[in-house]
């Protein structure tokens, strides 16, 4: 499906068709063939993809080019007759405020801003308004400098923040009504590659991951408890979203796991081994997993122990895990403490009701398991851990 | 990377972002600037975006003797510039000028952030602890929920399918109020590592601290006026509520709170 995008680049129309997933930069770069824009981290962190729409800065890189319908979007081409602009190019070239040129863009169209919006800036506010925008080569005492420069005697600034009229907006971007929604694309299936096995992690290898320590209540005695956990496919029917892709073999299963906490959604495929020794009801889980989409990377060790708690009892667990790939970086050591919290609350429960005849899914009482906000990590762990206590 | 593909809805009132809901599931998106890295990553895949940045009712805000209702879609830039009114006097627009960085804050907006519910941002932290009501429009009317209750754990919130915040009123406080707000950054921009917003009100009774960035949702502490004026100290407060919470990160949100309370200490009414 195409969307039609139409607004002014640097005071000339420019329209044309675009996927709804094309960002702003890529349309300024591809369609309107306007490659002053850089394309850095296209996550928004680097600030190189820096322009103005409507005269305020904006990361073109995680900003969709449908919706910038009826704006006004200026970039570093826009700028040739620019007072303020130009008295930039001119401090940036005596301050050594560039080298390879990459950052520059973004570099300048910050530096306008800072310029415009606070004339008495110092050193630090600069250096703290210019935290958005990162440069590789020249370091910043440079760009510093040339913004400091021109702010003594800053030429007034052409450019100003506008609100864009809504009259401006397309007609093609106006909202479809219900039967038109009806047909929008479905959100797409997951994968079909089927993944072959993956080499395990060492189990040695963890000794510098981050380990998280959890203890969980069951109501069955170890006795009970342990003959479900020692049976792979009875514990992997207690993990939510996770599925075998086959039977276990040679202590080795294959599988996938559904993993979603807010926006987040992935899938994980992978493989695990398992080793039980019952003699001290206790266990080792190893395993990895691959999220195709995002190719973000999960492996782990889980240890457990099941001690006796009066009748009851309960699993002692001890993870370390590495996370790799895009999923990393949202991977905060309390946010995937308080997802793997949630979902082992899950698991025990699924575990309660399993072993006491219930349907696993009947108990869940928690509000936040009905929001599914919580199964990001754990869910894969939870893969990990189906897999692992079904390769026996 | 590029996102994996999606179907667009763009909407320019309430009737027709409510229709758009009405028909099918869709992730709601104002600023797309926490969402869309996510997208980026292809860690988020919503199959429909409905774009409500530039919805009229929630662009709005509004201001009465008692509080400011901020439209949604009303973003931090337009807060930290005090283009809509701050109805605590200047705490709003200070927090919102830390709010990752300039360019992050031209586009998104305060509903946005709440929904998200990342655990580290500053509206979910800073809005409890205003004592702030969050108006969430559905297909069986509007309901209202505290900031306190909106938040339900990472990323995760009270809404329902087929909900959208349309806006979040803040009480103003008295004139003899005092606020601290203080987060632990390592470099300006990124997510914080413990926060701490307490406001201190007793004309209106609505005293309050709240520890933010723990991973969960934002933490209520119990008996705002003691940890206040000191007779119990963040880390008994912190370890009282969360007795598993480990050593490092209880002192780490101690210290978040104590800087909070010199924070306010300091400031001019």
């Amino acid at each position: 499906m195409q969307t039609d995008v139409e607004f002014l680049l640097n005071g000339k129309k420019v329209t044309g068709a675009a996927e709804p997933r094309t960002h702003l930069a890529d349309f300024i770069r591809e369609d309107a063939l306007a490659s002053g824009t850089h394309i850095g981290c296209e996550q928004g962190v680097c600030g190189a993809c820096t322009v103005f729409v409507d005269g305020r800065p904006t990361r073109s890189c995680i900003t969709l080019a449908a919706a910038c319908n009826g704006a006004d979007i200026r970039t570093v081409e826009g700028f040739d007759t620019d007072p303020l602009m130009e008295a930039i190019r001119d401090s940036f070239k005596r301050h050594h405020g560039l080298q390879c040129g990459f950052c520059t863009p973004g570099m300048l169209t910050t530096a306008y801003d800072i310029i415009r919006r606070i004339p008495d800036a110092d050193r630090e506010t600069i250096r703290k308004e210019l935290s958005g925008n990162l440069c590789r080569c020249t370091g910043y005492a440079g760009i510093v400098d040339a913004i400091e420069d021109v702010l003594k005697e800053a030429p007034a600034a052409a450019l100003q923040p506008t609100e864009r009229p809504r009259s401006a907006i397309s007609a093609t971007s106006a909202a479809p009504k219900a039967a038109e929604i009806s047909d929008s694309k479905q959100a797409p299936s997951p994968e079909t590659v089927i993944v072959a096995d993956m080499a395990l992690p060492a189990a040695d290898s963890f000794e510098t991951a981050t380990v998280l320590r959890k203890t969980m209540h069951l109501s069955a005695g170890p006795e009970e408890a342990w003959r479900l956990i020692s049976s792979p496919e009875a514990i992997v029917s207690c993990i939510p979203g996770a599925t075998l892709s086959g039977p276990v073999t040679n202590g080795i299963a294959n599988g996938a796991c559904n993993v979603s906490a807010g926006p987040i959604k992935a899938q994980f495929r992978g493989t695990a081994s398992i080793t039980y020794l019952p003699e001290t009801k206790s266990g080792q889980l190893l395993g990895r997993g691959k999220d195709g989409l995002s190719r973000s990377g999960l492996e782990g060790r889980l240890d457990f122990q099941l001690v006796p708690n009066d009748n009851a009892s309960d699993i002692n667990l001890e993870m370390r895990y590495r996370l790799n790939g895009p999923l990393s970086q949202f991977g905060r050591p309390a946010l995937v403490e308080e997802i793997a919290n949630g979902l082992l609350a899950d698991i025990a429960q699924a575990i309660d009701a399993t072993l006491s005849g219930n349907d696993a899914t009947a108990g869940r009482t928690q509000p936040q398991r009905s929001l599914s906000g919580f199964r990001l990590l754990f869910n894969a762990f939870k893969g990990l851990i189906r897999r692992t206590l079904s390769t026996r | 990377m590029k996102p994996v593909d999606f179907s667009y809805l763009n909407a320019m009132n309430l009737e027709q972002a409510e229709n758009a809901l009405a028909g099918q599931s869709c992730s709601i998106v104002s600023g797309n600037q926490s969402l869309g890295p996510m997208m980026n990553l292809r860690l988020a895949r919503p199959g429909v975006l409905l774009d409500v940045s530039r919805v009229e009712e929630l662009r709005r805000a509004e201001e009465t003797d008692t509080e400011v209702r901020f439209g949604a879609a009303v973003t931090h830039a337009e807060i930290e510039d005090g283009t809509v009114p701050d109805p605590t006097g200047g705490w709003m627009r200070a927090a919102a000028s830390n709010i990752a960085h300039r360019a992050v804050r031209n586009r998104g907006t305060i509903g946005g952030s709440l929904c998200h519910a990342d655990p580290a941002a500053d509206w979910v932290t800073v809005l409890p602890a205003l004592s702030a009501q969050i108006s969430i429009a559905g297909p069986d009317g509007v309901r209202k929920v505290d900031a306190i209750d909106f938040v339900v754990g990472p990323y995760a919130t009270v809404l329902a399918p087929g909900e959208i915040v349309v806006s979040v009123a803040v009480p103003k406080p008295s004139a003899a109020a005092r606020w601290g707000y203080w987060k632990f950054v390592r470099q300006v921009g990124e997510f914080s590592k413990a926060s701490a917003a307490i406001l201190d009100d007793p004309d209106t009774g609505r005293s309050r601290v709240i520890v933010g960035a723990l991973g969960r949702q934002p933490l209520l502490i119990d008996k705002p006026d003691d940890v206040i004026a000191g007779r119990i100290d963040g880390k008994a407060a912190l370890s009282h509520a969360l007795p598993d919470m480990p050593a490092c990160a209880v002192r780490m949100h101690a210290v978040a709170i104590d800087r909070a309370i010199e924070q306010m200490a300091g400031s001019p009414e």
